[in-house]
């Protein structure tokens, strides 16, 4: 790496306004428009009023109220509708770029030293590697591409991919041999086999992704999207067949830019133009949280999860023992126990050995003092399997495993060894601990849940999705955890086959699982699962096999991206419900104003309509318009950062987002129509403005008043 | 407005609207067991003659139809239906039980009758004493009131099957249709006719009989089996009349209780299906919120309806000559009934997709023709027989679908997931029902048809009430209701009336159902997820009213532009 600063995904890179309104314009192409049918037909119905505007004498029967300023103002709300609904598009995209960018300074010119067949290295361009190279990595150097170690260990730094600073280490063999390409090895030196060719490794995939380029419309967007065409198509049957209607009765006669106007505003256009963006927003929420996924798809998937299977180490437990009790052996003071323990842990740095201490503190027992120099550190050694410490008269203290205590030739009395037994049966792990070669007291180490996961199970609850704890732990210690943390049910004594049986057995039900696995074992399961997430320190096998690849090596990852997920789907419902009653507000803006305007105002049925009492037709159907069009850069935020969700019942849910959205889009639409109204009452009344109404008029070669 | 709502027929009209809803959980489980071929009262007679119409059919109750085959025997069954009746129309003046010599029809009217009761619509463009015989009444007309209202029944229990099975299939159209009329049709409507006999109807085969009036002179009184016909058309939601004047003729509905009594006949099957969708998925509790938006609805419509015939209208208080339309809006209401009874008869025959009247809806308040119109816009609560049902259905889905979005998981309706195909089949049935309304209608007046060109008058109320005609035939036509708005200024008897209704007729009866029939496909394709904490809940109060809400917004969002030019222009 060529820079030394830290970039991340997770940063929020800033967006290139420029770029956005460069972008915005140029989504203006029909060839770009098309792609969006609702903004398709606006924007047709755009270039129609165009030609309107400039030669009314050509449709005499079409343009009855006809005046340059109506038919102006009308135009150029209908291209500032697009226009928003473009900026909407081209801001999710440009976060998503600004997130590719940062990905591709990464990898950009990295070479790789490849291993010859004669055993000879040479420097090639990362782009020329092959799946089965293989290339050999110094310290300091970049890892060109993704890959696993065949040779040799290292301290890799993946903090350009997942914004953790603390290096991670990699080694042959086992389950963590995998390295991302874009890493750096930090210390030692290691052979590694290509695993993916350039332009297919995770890196690209998470850039594609963001870019949107591989960005699919998911089964709920297709439907949506088929909802809202035939809502246009039946409202456009209704608006077309009205101009001829009307013009049948000698009420009222049409006017064709009305006509349009009234058409745009009850088309569902703020979720269509807010479409593109919730989706793109929703992929960038993703992968700022870390995570790759590999398709939109398997993000909506976990929206709709009902299973989730996890592992217990790791996952549900700190994976570090912590110390929960002593013992003594029969004819030894408890005090002897604890002093034991304190002094052969006091210089230990591991979790269990820190965790001692603060056990044995709690307890008012006088501990030698321990006079720097008087003293020597027996530290943990893979032969002597235990740690502990020598004081200055010769007396050793030891902690260690039953069995290394024993073949250190101190003895084990018998009840503590039924006690320790006790304890291994109920899922803790008994240590022994021994002052010379005299054995005095256990202590139990014990599994712990993490703090908080009580909480996020108790909410996935909430949302309606169960877990599943699976552990190889017997039955007894399963059960103790699983009561702890709150998970639904249970699997102990796991195999790594289990998983996969589980999941089989969970989908014949009919349910969506997903789970979380790193071991090349779990890459079956990972693969069958509907979500399957894999860590990123596991194996290429488990990575390949999952549909998302969590780069923290968080399995409760899993939790955020449920919340995603949902939180796309509620959007879209939120944005759409919003469009719809937004609807019942604007035909009451219009329908009247259409009758006005023919001068039909004597008829009290339709004049009752007219709730918010706006008197002057044509500015009746200008503040409707563009309240329409203001509706859509109001929302943006709202699009790209998702509504605010937190897990409730299903049935609350439908409540709170019927009131906020649904009775929300009926509320401001009827205010926010009436106050444009009368800001544009208020302007149309100012001389400058008409000055400046009358300068465009002129300048413009408007047809004839 | 005191002097024309009396205490009492309020107390009548919530009695017997309580006195069905109370019923219909019982007849609608006898309902669902009829569909699900399970054991029922009277197997030890009508089983064998079933498996006896069974064999002679060439089907058994064991194949189980694809929506596609389901779909072919029923348009095979239809279409034949169709043709008999064209036929039987066109020569009915060379067929028997023609006394009173009626000619035969012309090809339109013919067309548009045959589609006209194919479909369940019965709406009638012809003059029932004198332009179709009693041949064609007994024989053909009766037939095809028990065969359509099968159909629809038997439309309804294919989708509902959707939700309990695993393998595409949704059932056996020929055992559904031979089955509703043994077990449902038939026997009711005997029972009903019956009832009729006793309270004065006639009964009989004679045509006529000529009487002698006090003021001199001759009059003819039409008779027939009226009994039995007027009890099979409102049963199975059909709505023609023996009488031009429908149930407003006091020889079809002699009193005030047979007025009631009708009613009843009317609401019993619509109101009981949504029981025998429950029986049928075997969750007795998702029948509520179906039953709650249908009474919501109907009883605000009733309301309304009341309420604007009794509201005395000021524009006309000073109008010489119209003293009593001061009083509320008694022009057109059948003076023997209260004002409560009367609408309530109304509304309910329209809201359950009978279309049978009881009074003149061309002459009652505006805002109570909007009612109506309404009804017919959403024909879904309740519906027509099956249909009716089986469109609340695709409304529901539509609802859990945007429903299913807000709570953030993919919907899913009884464990069945709503998906593309899904929305796209529901919305094509609901949404084809304005075009099929807006566009003959738009096409009729591009056309310049003599049958409404003629009638634009030059007064605004006039026109406005030309358009609030043609509007309401239409859209009758279109959710093969039958109601008709007889307005003096709208010939709706021209070809191209007779064509464009036919037309309309027939695409508003099977577009939908072959729409119903795809979307129990589909879930019957689908395997069933067991509920969830996370699954939105449906049989609750919130559902309800958000079901109603999505009804009564979709239905009205597409019709309120037209609604503004018709009855609306017409409030005075």
């Amino acid at each position: 790496m060529a820079t030394g600063a830290q970039v991340s995904v997770r940063r929020v890179p800033r967006t290139s306004w420029r770029r956005v309104l460069a972008d915005s314009f140029a989504m203006f192409d029909p060839r770009r428009e098309v792609r969006n049918p609702m903004m398709f037909v606006v924007w047709v119905l755009f270039l129609y009023l165009v030609v309107l505007t400039l030669f009314p004498r050509a449709f005499p029967d079409l343009a009855r109220f006809y005046s340059p300023s109506y038919y102006l103002g009308v135009t150029v709300i209908l291209f500032l509708t697009l226009w928003f609904a473009h900026i909407s598009e081209a801001i999710a995209e440009a976060q998503g770029r600004a997130q590719a960018d940062t990905l591709r300074e990464i990898r950009s010119g990295i070479r790789a030293r490849q291993l010859l067949p004669d055993g000879t290295t040479r420097w090639v361009p990362a782009d020329v590697l092959r799946i089965g190279d293989t290339v050999v990595i110094e310290a300091g150097e970049p890892v060109p591409i993704d890959g696993d170690i065949v040779q040799g260990a290292a301290l890799i730094d993946e903090s350009m991919m997942t914004g953790e600073s603390a290096a991670v280490m990699r080694e042959s063999g086992g389950d963590k041999t995998s390295v991302l390409g874009g890493a750096r090895v930090v210390q030692g030196s290691i052979r590694m086999r290509v695993s993916a060719v350039r332009g297919e490794s995770f890196l690209d995939r998470l850039i594609r992704l963001v870019e949107g380029q591989a960005r699919e419309p998911t089964p709920n967007e297709l439907a949506l999207g088929v909802f809202l065409a035939a809502l246009t198509i039946a409202l456009f049957t209704v608006v077309v067949t009205f101009l001829y209607l009307a013009n049948f009765t000698d009420i009222i006669a049409v006017d064709l830019a009305t006509i349009v106007a009234l058409f745009v505003c009850l088309m569902p256009t703020t979720i269509g133009a807010l479409l593109p963006a919730i989706g793109i927003s929703g992929i960038n929420r993703v992968a700022r949280s870390n995570v790759i996924a590999k398709s939109g798809k398997a993000v909506e998937a976990a929206g709709d999860l009902d299973t989730l299977i996890l592992d217990k180490t790791g996952t549900i437990t700190v994976g570090n023992r912590l110390a929960v009790q002593f013992v003594a052996a029969p004819d030894v003071a408890m005090d002897t126990v604890v002093e034991a323990a304190m002094l052969s842990s006091t210089l230990d740095d591991t979790p269990e050995g820190k965790s001692i201490v603060r056990l044995a503190a709690r307890r008012a027992t006088p501990i030698r003092r321990l006079e720097p120099g008087s003293f020597k550190v027996l530290p943990f050694t893979a032969e002597r399997r235990m740690s502990g410490i020598a004081l200055g008269d010769g007396t050793e203290f030891y902690k260690g495993s039953i069995q290394a205590i024993e073949t250190y030739g101190a003895a084990v009395p018998g009840p503590l060894r039924a006690s320790a037994a006790d304890a291994s049966r109920q899922g803790m792990t008994p240590l022994a601990l021994s002052v010379g070669k005299r054995v005095v007291g256990l202590v139990f180490l014990k599994d712990v849940v993490k703090p908080g996961i009580r909480d996020r199970i108790r909410e996935l609850r909430t949302m309606g999705i169960r877990t599943v704890m699976c552990t190889g732990d017997n039955r007894l210690t399963a059960a103790a955890i699983a009561t702890e943390s709150g998970v639904d049910d249970f699997i102990a004594e796991a195999k790594p086959e289990t998983k996969l049986v589980v999941i089989e057995k969970e989908k014949a039900e009919g349910r969506l699982v997903a789970m979380t696995g790193d071991g090349t074992n779990d890459a079956p399961a990972l693969a069958r699962a509907d979500v399957g997430l894999a860590m990123n320190n596991g194996t290429s096998a488990a990575k390949e096999a999952g549909n998302m690849v969590d780069l923290d090596n968080d399995p409760t990852k899993l939790i955020e991206v449920v919340s995603i997920g949902k939180q796309l789907l509620i959007t879209r419902g939120a944005l759409t419900t919003f469009s719809i009653t937004n609807d019942v507000a604007k035909y009451f803006a219009i329908i009247p104003a259409i009758f006005v305007a023919a001068g039909a105002v004597a008829l009290p049925g339709v004049a009752a309509l007219n709730v918010l009492d706006l008197t002057n037709p044509q500015l009746a159907v200008l503040s409707t318009l563009l309240f329409n069009a203001l509706i859509i850069p109001v929302l943006i935020p709202l699009a790209l950062a998702g509504v605010p969700f937190r897990p409730r019942p299903a049935i609350d849910l439908l409540r709170r987002n019927l009131v906020y959205y649904g009775l929300g889009g009926l509320v401001s639409a009827f205010v926010g129509i009436k106050l444009l109204y009368l800001l544009l009452a208020y302007l149309s009344g100012l001389s400058w403005v008409q000055g400046l109404g009358i300068a465009v008029a002129h300048f413009l070669p408007l047809g004839g008043l | 407005m005191a002097a024309l709502i009396d205490l009492q027929s309020l107390w009548d009209v919530v009695l017997i609207v309580a006195l069905v809803i109370a019923i219909a959980p019982w007849f609608g489980a006898y309902l669902g067991r009829v569909y699900l071929n399970r054991p029922v009262f009277g197997d030890a007679i009508l089983a064998p003659l079933e498996q006896a119409a069974y064999r002679l059919i060439g089907t058994s109750p064991r194949r189980a139809m694809r929506p596609r085959e389901y779909m072919f025997a029923l348009l095979l069954v239809n279409g034949g239906v169709f043709l008999f009746l064209y036929v039987y129309f066109f020569f009915q003046a060379a067929l028997p039980l023609d006394a009173t010599h009626v000619p035969g029809m012309s090809w339109d009217l013919a067309l548009q009758s045959a589609a006209s009761f194919t479909t369940n619509t019965d709406f009638t463009h012809f003059v029932n004493e004198s332009q179709i015989s009693m041949g064609s009444e007994v024989l053909a007309w009766q037939l095809a009131m028990f065969l359509s209202a099968a159909t629809g029944l038997s439309v309804a229990a294919a989708m509902i099957r959707g939700f309990v099975r695993k393998d595409g299939t949704v059932g056996n159209f020929y055992v559904d249709m031979v089955r509703s009329v043994t077990r449902i049709l038939l026997p009711l409507s005997i029972v009903f006719a019956l009832v009729l006999v006793l309270m004065g109807v006639p009964e009989t085969f004679k045509n006529y009989v000529i009487a002698y009036p006090i003021t001199g002179g001759t009059q003819t009184i039409y008779l027939g089996p009226v009994a039995s016909f007027q009890s099979l058309s409102l049963l199975g939601t059909n709505g023609g009349g023996w009488y031009s004047a429908n149930a407003a003729s006091p020889l079809a509905n002699p009193t005030a209780i047979s007025n009631l009594f009708l009613v009843g006949v009317m609401m019993l099957i619509p109101f009981s299906t949504p029981f025998a969708f429950a029986q049928i998925i075997r969750r007795r509790a998702e029948a509520w919120p179906f039953v709650g938006t249908i009474v919501i609805i109907v009883a605000v419509a009733l309301g309304l309806f009341i309420a604007y015939q009794a509201i005395a209208n000021p524009a006309l208080a000073s109008v010489a000559g119209l003293g009593g339309s001061a009083n509320g809006y008694p022009v057109g209401q059948e003076t023997r009934f209260s004002l409560p009874e009367a609408s309530l008869f109304q509304v309910i025959s329209v809201y359950s997709n009978v279309g049978a009247n009881n009074m003149a809806i061309g002459s009652i308040s505006p805002i109570a023709q909007m009612v109506l119109l309404f009804g017919m816009f959403t024909q879904s609560t309740p519906g027509g027989a099956g249909t009716g049902f089986a469109t609340l259905l695709l409304f529901a889905v539509l609802a859990i679908f945007i429903a299913g979005l807000m709570v953030g998981r993919t919907p899913e309706y009884l464990g069945k997931k709503i998906e593309t195909s899904h929305v796209k089949w529901a919305a094509l049935a609901l949404l084809i029902h304005p075009a099929i309304v807006l566009i003959p209608f738009s096409v009729g007046v591009l056309w310049g048809d003599p049958g409404i060109v003629g009638a634009s008058s030059t007064t605004v109320g006039a026109s406005a009430h030309t358009f609030t005609a043609v509007l309401y035939e239409l859209t009758s036509e279109a959710s093969n209701n039958g109601s008709a708005l007889v307005a003096g200024s709208f010939n709706d008897t021209t070809p191209f009336w007779n064509v464009t209704g036919a037309v309309v007729m027939l695409v508003g009866r099977f577009v939908p159902i072959w729409a119903m029939l795809q979307v129990g496909g589909l879930f019957a394709g689908q395997s069933e997820k067991p509920p969830g904490p996370g699954t939105l809940r449906t049989a609750s109060t919130t559902f309800t009213i958000y079901l109603t809400m999505i009804l009564v917004i979709i239905s009205a969002l597409l019709f309120l532009p037209v609604l503004a030019l018709g009855p609306l222009a017409q409030v005075l």
